[in-house]
């Protein structure tokens, strides 16, 4: 195996700062290139060669060209809408970013490689939905405008692996990530001092561990699949079975009341909600993992539950200390 | 008593990755149980032809407004064959508070080809009602008449799970919430599939929903071995329709001749 040159966006994220630790202790991994217009941690910063960018910013093309990487991790696609934030400037960020991104990696000769951390909430959440969504069903229209981004960049990663042919392309799709390193919608709201759920509703959940969600994009660079895959720590958990493990007071709201008080809640400090979330505290999504499994050949180190409990006991050590 | 109620109305203990909660389960049966020999006195033949494992379908008939023949026919293979039922359930259902969470953790699952397909290679023992919603929202002049099994879709699922189908019929279920009527306009209002007009319901508010104490008779037939036409001919449509009709004529047969053994429809 020739030595590899890799580059990764959203480097000074979570993920992107986790797998650039993780790929340059990898012994055949020469270089790491890591875009973001924030500054990574000194110890990323200073092993890394490091492009100041923006995604959308026009000299993308020639940075990546001149970066010569035979593996792109898009690690900088949102898991949740972040909201307060417009719809369209969400829109931008994810799939115009994206956009070009790919239009760059599609002219890159040397690219055999291309991960996309992506999300689960493509399949969005529905009362009739599959109780375990395989790869394949992520093609009816999508609820929100958030699922419909996502179903854009799908479409535009589908549109390179058919150009290239030489480039694996593979697809993540990464149920919602729990950990004490974390701040998303959904980590906000199980650290939240009361977690408003939906009375009359136990959805099922599925989460996967902080640990685990940098450990599959290492794989994915490793052994890419051509396609989506499914990832989650295996098994589910319903919504209140959860919030009692991690020592949270539930308070339930009548569903048609949860909108409006969701935005009480936040004028009083509870973190903010957007529609997927909401639909999410409602029905929850399940996935399918046997591609996870026996494709891309990853096992997580944590199921649902022992993320949950792993996420809990961290909360208790940090809320002592 | 106390702690039987905190199991039904509190937070599940340990839910299998489909929300089906044993615990939930064995905390409802004694009410249940009243339902089946106290209030419907149920008579179930037949049970001998449910597999004792492994995977396999039962197909019945449905009717009476409210699905109250899904809890009855699994309880009849609680007692008989001791296994547990996963019933494929209207989406519709899982929409409301408290019934969506309940049906769940008693086993049921949104009515979809993939969730059956999936439960049955995980070697369950699935509940379909092909009927669906046509089934018990028929008016009581059309009682024990079964509605078209639609395009045959559980056949086709059958065949590539490679799972037998037991025929199922059920005697008593259309007698519990006799329909009149309907209030489309209402039913429209609020949402719902249907809004039923029963003697009991409007007019009686709430107490409507006690469901008549009718009698009922439910028959197991033989399983049918779909496994020498292979999973492939789930896509041989003149072979699923024939099939699903077959099956339809055995179940309505066996519910007329259940409906003659039974004699009085409440006494």
């Amino acid at each position: 195996m020739p030595a590899r040159r890799i580059l990764i966006t959203g480097v000074a994220n979570f993920w992107g700062t986790g797998l650039a630790r993780a790929l340059l202790a990898d012994p055949d991994v020469e270089q790491v290139v890591g875009i973001d217009t924030r500054e990574p941690p000194s110890d990323v910063a200073s092993a890394i060669r490091l492009i100041d960018a923006d995604l959308r910013t026009p000299e993308l093309r020639t940075l990546i060209r001149a970066a010569a990487v035979d593996a792109i991790v898009h690690a900088d696609v949102p898991q949740f809408p972040e909201p307060g934030r417009a719809a369209r400037q969400l829109h931008d960020l994810t799939v115009m970013g994206t956009l070009q991104l790919l239009a760059a990696a599609g002219d890159l000769p040397t690219l055999r490689t291309l991960v996309v951390r992506g999300s689960a909430s493509i399949y969005g959440s529905e009362p009739a939905a599959p109780a375990f969504f395989s790869e394949e069903m992520a093609l009816r229209p999508g609820a929100t405008r958030f699922q419909r981004d996502l179903q854009e960049i799908e479409t535009l990663v589908g549109g390179l692996a058919r150009r290239r042919a030489d480039v694996t392309c593979t697809m993540l799709r990464l149920q919602p990530v729990i950990g004490v390193q974390l701040d998303t919608p959904i980590t906000r709201l199980l650290r939240a001092p009361v977690v408003p759920v939906m009375l009359g509703f136990d959805p099922r959940v599925q989460v996967l561990h902080e640990d685990d969600s940098v450990a599959v994009l290492r794989q994915a660079v490793h052994h890419p699949v051509a396609g989506a895959v499914n990832v989650a720590g295996p098994g589910t958990i319903s919504l209140n079975a959860a919030i009692r493990r991690m020592g949270r007071p539930a308070v339930p709201v009548p569903h048609p009341f949860f909108g409006p008080v969701a935005g009480v809640a936040r004028r009083i400090g509870l973190p903010p909600m957007s529609d997927d979330t909401i639909r999410y505290l409602r029905y929850g999504r399940g996935v399918a993992l046997e591609r996870m499994t026996n494709e891309l050949g990853f096992t997580p180190s944590y199921d649902t539950r022992g993320a949950i409990d792993a996420v809990a006991a961290d909360l208790r050590k940090a809320a002592a200390a | 008593m106390i702690g039987r109620l905190r199991t039904i109305l509190g937070p599940p203990a340990d839910e299998d990755a489909w929300g089906y909660d044993e615990r939930f389960v064995r905390a409802s049966q004694p009410l249940l149980d009243l339902l089946y020999d106290r209030w419907w006195r149920v008579t179930a033949t037949g049970a001998q032809h449910l597999p004792a494992s492994g995977r396999a379908m039962i197909a019945a008939n449905h009717a009476g407004v409210v699905p109250w023949d899904g809890a009855m026919v699994s309880t009849a293979v609680r007692r008989h064959n001791g296994r547990d039922t996963r019933a494929l359930v209207l989406n519709w259902a899982f929409e409301l508070p408290w019934a969506g969470t309940a049906i769940r953790r008693g086993g049921g699952v949104p009515a979809s080809p993939a969730n059956a397909r999936r439960l049955l290679e995980e070697d369950h023992l699935v509940l379909v009602f092909p009927e669906g919603a046509k089934g018990i929202s028929k008016p009581f002049s059309e009682r024990y008449r079964l509605e078209r099994f639609g395009r045959g879709g559980f056949v086709a699922t059958a065949l590539r799970a490679g799972a037998p189908i037991v025929p199922c019929a059920v005697v008593g279920s259309e007698e519990i919430h006799p329909k009149l009527a309907e209030a489309p306009g209402v039913a429209k209002l609020l949402g719902m599939p249907y809004l039923p007009i029963t003697p009991t319901f409007p007019l009686l508010g709430p107490l409507g929903a006690v469901p008549l104490p009718s009698r009922w008779r439910i028959e197991f037939c033989p399983p049918i071995d779909l496994s020498a036409y292979g999973p492939e001919a789930a896509s041989d449509r003149r072979l699923v329709l024939e099939l699903t009709d077959a099956i339809r004529e055995q179940i309505q047969a066996k519910v007329y001749e259940n409906l003659i053994k039974r004699e009085g429809a409440f006494l």
